[in-house]
């Protein structure tokens, strides 16, 4: 019973805190960002709670049914829990990180409530055991990163934050149908029958089409990706959240929960899948060669790494699984980084066009630093965490005997050191253009070094979180 | 004792205009307030069997026979909220103590005739209720008496006229085949198989005549014209609950348990219904009058009412009940917020009112949950009504038919985009400056309305559970 309360508290402390926020914002500004900050912060400390358990391979659930198969259904296995930590912890880091950065800015209370909801949707999409549940957290993240991504109120602000809430919906819409198509056949929402279901009578290519769609198109996956690049208009830290840690991870993580925790995949769509990401990760790793605006770089550079992680969830292999797994991980953390310091930077130099920076390793080294070590594990160099789950993956396509596709995977890889190492010489290195530029504040700066450290520190001791992920996977191939 | 429900605004509405001088607007309002809500909780806390079980000993007066079903027992409902909204916003829209005055008599009537229409159990009866409230709602339209709300009214007078013959026409064919008018001998009649030419002609007549009333494309000319040159009062009224029981009501009750269609019938029903989720959406896009677009946007939901009638399975007709209830709560919302716009700076043109988020915290808020839930976006309560019209489109092999019916919510999605940006969003520097703030009654209601609306769509399950299925024969 313990395990099932601390289950509901992961994901409804958020959600109903969120509530309360705009409230005490207006009594105290210091009180709202202590409170959003120790909300995630407990989100983080119980799912953290729940992984012993959850690595043991007993299972904790919530289960309560209701007619038409709207059952409200929460189960955490190790998948989940993994999940919910990493994505709490990167929150929590983004949140410390917006005391200082959107204090400058107006509607604070709105900007707060939004973070805080969609971690707890998050969370709960996470823990959901039941298709139309996972819908519904779905969309509460597509709601809220539509208000974050219009924070500032500019028409063309809007218009972009409107255009993400378009295509999400239209791939959601799809996926829906696709879930509707699924309890035709099956006759159950829930993920658990429909796992027993299936085993008699595989899904038709239709539904998987459709649900893909839906996945895809958060994922920014090609032919949905433009959406992502567009949303860089948002404040930093709502691009580091919406880009790096969690918006984009949702549609990998019901890849893997629907796709490798529920059914296996037929052999066509391990090829299919692969096809189509690393067609996304070639096209998206050209356009941030050619990107001058540092945020859409990053953008870009985000896109092309969700291909690398679809390929190592699709390919069939555990190695590839486990590399896929780990790469969330490793990218949230990076790319949570590069963003902050994209942030540090627009918001002391006024710009994000790289052609009008430079030489800034001067007068902010320590950005320019955090920069390059998150760099570095994009890039995979080792021993930057981002090595060792780039390499698994690769491997892990090599194993099943897809060359080609390997060989275009690296090449993609290495058009990401190309367009990083561009983007880090035209901003931080060369000439000065504009001297008056300052270093972040202090809570920002540690922030971004925090990301720094740990992206070197998760290659350094990668033996730790390898063996959760390879339980991890362990668990998930055991089951089928 | 259900006629109670009939009887006592019929008696409030006489009381009120006895030649008294205490009974003014304020005393009106006041009992109407006090009807209406209790008309609500009462729907609320009682049971059906309760209601069902009381002695009839009024009602054997009555030349009509009365009777209450789970169906009537929900518009019973939405009836008494919308009303009561309706009342409440009028109380601040409508400034003058006389018209304030006819207002609410006018409204008794409306009420009347409503609450008749949705217990009454034979077609005749059926139709002139429907005309009483009509009726009272014409009035109600041309009570500015300025050019565009007299035009609105005309349009849709003379149409409703129309509907009107095709219906007795229809009627007077059914005495022909059936030689009663009761739900259960028309019933019976069909079972029968007698005169089935004769009564799907009726039918047919009487499904043109409905489509007018349900301002289904392509009979909707009237629609937009009616719902935003009227008062903001009883545009709420109209088009929350008006349309909906005049047309839809009846449509829901004689297309799913009355009469017995051939498939030819369902497949009309359905194509008229899609049309009007595509084609109204469409049309909205091109409004810059906020009014007009919620127009629009009201045809295009009750387009999904109508496809869920047309499908016509049990749990189709859950649906459509349920989408009933919900799209009466949020699009009465959404007018609510029109009217506090205009209010507030006398205008609906988006082209003048934009930027207004920082003046208008709850309006601005409560309006996104309006449009959140009519582009089905969960965990609203639109999203749940249109998942189980969709599911049971599924379930009956209309696969077209659902696919088009859930991608169209982007359509709604994105029109309503358009308006939230535009009014509330966006900055501007040339963001109108309103008179003084919203009044209070407004505020209630956008927040009572949203409340509802977002309360239902979190609990539903547990509401669909432990209600909704408790009422029997709902869901067989």
């Amino acid at each position: 019973m313990k395990n099932e309360l601390v289950l509901f508290l992961i994901i409804f402390i958020p959600i109903i805190g969120a509530l309360a926020l705009p409230f005490m914002g207006r009594i105290s500004t210091r009180l709202r960002n202590g409170v959003s900050f120790t909300l995630v912060v407990l989100s983080f400390l119980f799912s953290s709670f729940l992984l012993p358990t959850a690595l043991s391979n007993q299972s904790i659930a919530i289960v309560k049914y209701f007619p038409l198969g709207f059952n409200f259904i929460l189960s955490a296995d190790s998948l989940a829990v993994g999940m919910a930590i990493v994505v709490s912890f990167i929150s929590a880091l983004i949140i410390l990180y917006s005391f200082d950065y959107i204090k400058h800015y107006e509607n604070q209370n709105e900007y707060y409530f939004m973070v805080v909801l969609f971690l707890g949707a998050m969370m709960g999409l996470v823990f959901s055991g039941n298709l139309i549940l996972l819908y519904i957290f779905w969309e509460i993240t597509a709601v809220t990163s539509w208000r974050l991504i219009g924070f500032f109120r500019r028409k063309e602000h809007i218009l972009r934050a409107d255009k993400a809430f378009l295509v999400t919906v239209f791939g959601s819409l799809l996926m829906l149908l696709g879930f509707i198509r699924m309890y035709q056949e099956t006759g159950s929402f829930d993920l658990s029958t429909i796992k027993q279901v299936i085993k008699l009578h595989p899904i038709s290519d239709l539904t998987i089409a459709l649900i893909l769609a839906g996945i895809f198109s958060k994922s920014a996956t090609l032919p949905f990706h433009t959406w992502l690049p567009d949303a860089g208009v948002a404040p930093s830290p709502v691009t580091a959240l919406l880009h790096a840690a969690v918006l984009v991870k949702i549609g990998v993580y019901v890849f893997a929960r629907i796709f490798i925790a529920t059914i296996p995949l037929a052999v066509f769509w391990q090829t299919a899948v692969p096809v189509i990401a690393g067609i996304s990760a070639l096209i998206c790793a050209g356009a941030a060669l050619v990107e001058t605006d540092l945020k859409r770089i990053i953008a870009y550079s985000t896109i092309s790494q969700i291909g690398f992680i679809f390929l190592g969830l699709s390919i069939g292999s555990p190695i590839g699984v486990a590399g896929g797994l780990l790469f969330i991980l490793m990218h949230g953390l990076a790319k949570a980084g590069l963003f902050l310091c994209a942030g540090v930077v627009e918001q002391n130099a006024k710009t994000k066009d790289i052609r009008q920076l430079g030489g800034l390793i001067q007068t902010m080294p320590v950005t320019a630093l955090s920069f390059l070590f998150c760099a570095f594990s994009v890039m995979s160099i080792p021993p930057f965490g981002g090595f060792f789950s780039k390499y698994m993956v690769i491997s892990g396509a090599l194993e099943t005997g897809h060359l080609v596709i390997a060989a275009v995977f690296l090449f993609g890889a290495l058009l990401t050191i190309l367009y990083l190492l561009r983007a880090f010489n035209m901003v931080f290195l060369g000439e000065i253009k504009n001297s008056s530029v300052k270093e972040g504040s202090f809570i920002m700066l540690l922030c971004v070094g925090l990301f720094a450290i740990l992206s070197l520190a998760g290659g350094i001791f990668i033996q730790y979180p390898n063996a959760v992920v390879q339980e991890i996977t362990r668990q998930l191939f055991s089951l089928r | 004792m259900v006629v109670l429900f009939i009887l006592i605004p019929f008696v409030l509405l006489l009381v009120l205009n006895l030649p008294f001088k205490f009974l003014n607007a304020r005393i009106a309002f006041w009992l109407s307030v006090v009807l209406f809500s209790t008309q609500a909780l009462f729907v609320l806390i009682n049971s059906l069997f309760a209601w069902s079980n009381y002695p009839a000993v009024l009602g054997q007066f009555l030349i009509f026979k009365l009777w209450l079903d789970p169906l009537a027992f929900i518009m019973l409902f939405t009836i008494a909220i919308v009303v009561l909204v309706s009342l409440l916003v009028a109380r601040s829209t409508i400034t003058t103590e006389k018209r304030s005055f006819n207002f609410i008599n006018l409204l008794l009537v409306a009420l009347t005739g409503m609450n008749a229409t949705v217990l009454v159990a034979d077609i005749f009866s059926l139709y002139v209720f429907v005309e009483i409230t009509a009726v009272a709602v014409f009035v109600l339209m041309a009570i500015e008496k300025n050019k565009f709300a007299i035009e609105g009214t005309f349009k849709y007078l003379v149409l409703s006229m129309f509907a009107s013959v095709f219906i007795l026409t229809s009627i007077a064919f059914f005495i022909l085949a059936c030689g009663d008018l009761s739900f259960s001998e028309i019933h019976n009649a069909f079972l029968a198989n007698s005169n089935i030419i004769l009564l799907n002609f009726a039918i047919g007549l009487f499904l043109c005549g409905l489509f007018i009333k349900c301002g289904v494309v392509p009979f909707h000319g009237w629609v937009p014209d009616a719902y935003s040159e009227a008062q903001s009062a009883v545009s709420v009224l109209l088009a929350g609950i008006v349309t909906k029981i005049t047309g839809i009501y009846v449509l829901m009750r004689l297309f799913s348990s009355v009469f017995v269609l051939k498939g030819s019938f369902h497949n009309l029903i359905m194509l008229i219904g899609v049309i009007s989720i595509v084609f109204a959406a469409l049309a909205a896009f091109r409004q810059d009058n906020i009014k007009r677009m919620l127009s629009y946007s009201s045809i295009s939901q009750v387009g999904y009412i109508v496809l869920a009638i047309g499908c016509g399975t049990p749990l189709a007709i859950l649906g459509a009940i349920l989408h009933f209830f919900n799209h009466a709560i949020f699009k009465s919302l959404l007018f609510v917020n029109a009217a506090a716009l205009e209010k507030k700076f006398g205008s609906t043109d988006m082209s003048i009112i934009t930027g207004l988020g920082s003046q208008l915290p709850v309006t601005s808020v409560t309006s996104l949950v309006g449009l959140l839930s009519t582009a089905g976006i969960p965990p609203l309560s639109g999203f749940w009504s249109k998942l189980i019209i969709i599911i049971a489109l599924f379930n009956a092999q209309q696969f077209t038919y659902g696919w088009i019916a859930l991608l169209a919510s982007v359509l709604t999605l994105a029109y309503f985009l358009f308006m939230e940006r535009n009014i509330f969003l966006i900055k501007t520097e040339t963001a109108p400056e309103g008179s003084d703030g919203v009044p209070f009654g407004i505020k209630f209601c956008e927040i009572l309305l949203a409340a509802i609306t977002i309360g239902v769509g979190l609990g539903f399950p547990f509401i669909l559970n432990s209600q909704i299925l408790q009422l029997k024969g709902l869901l067989y």
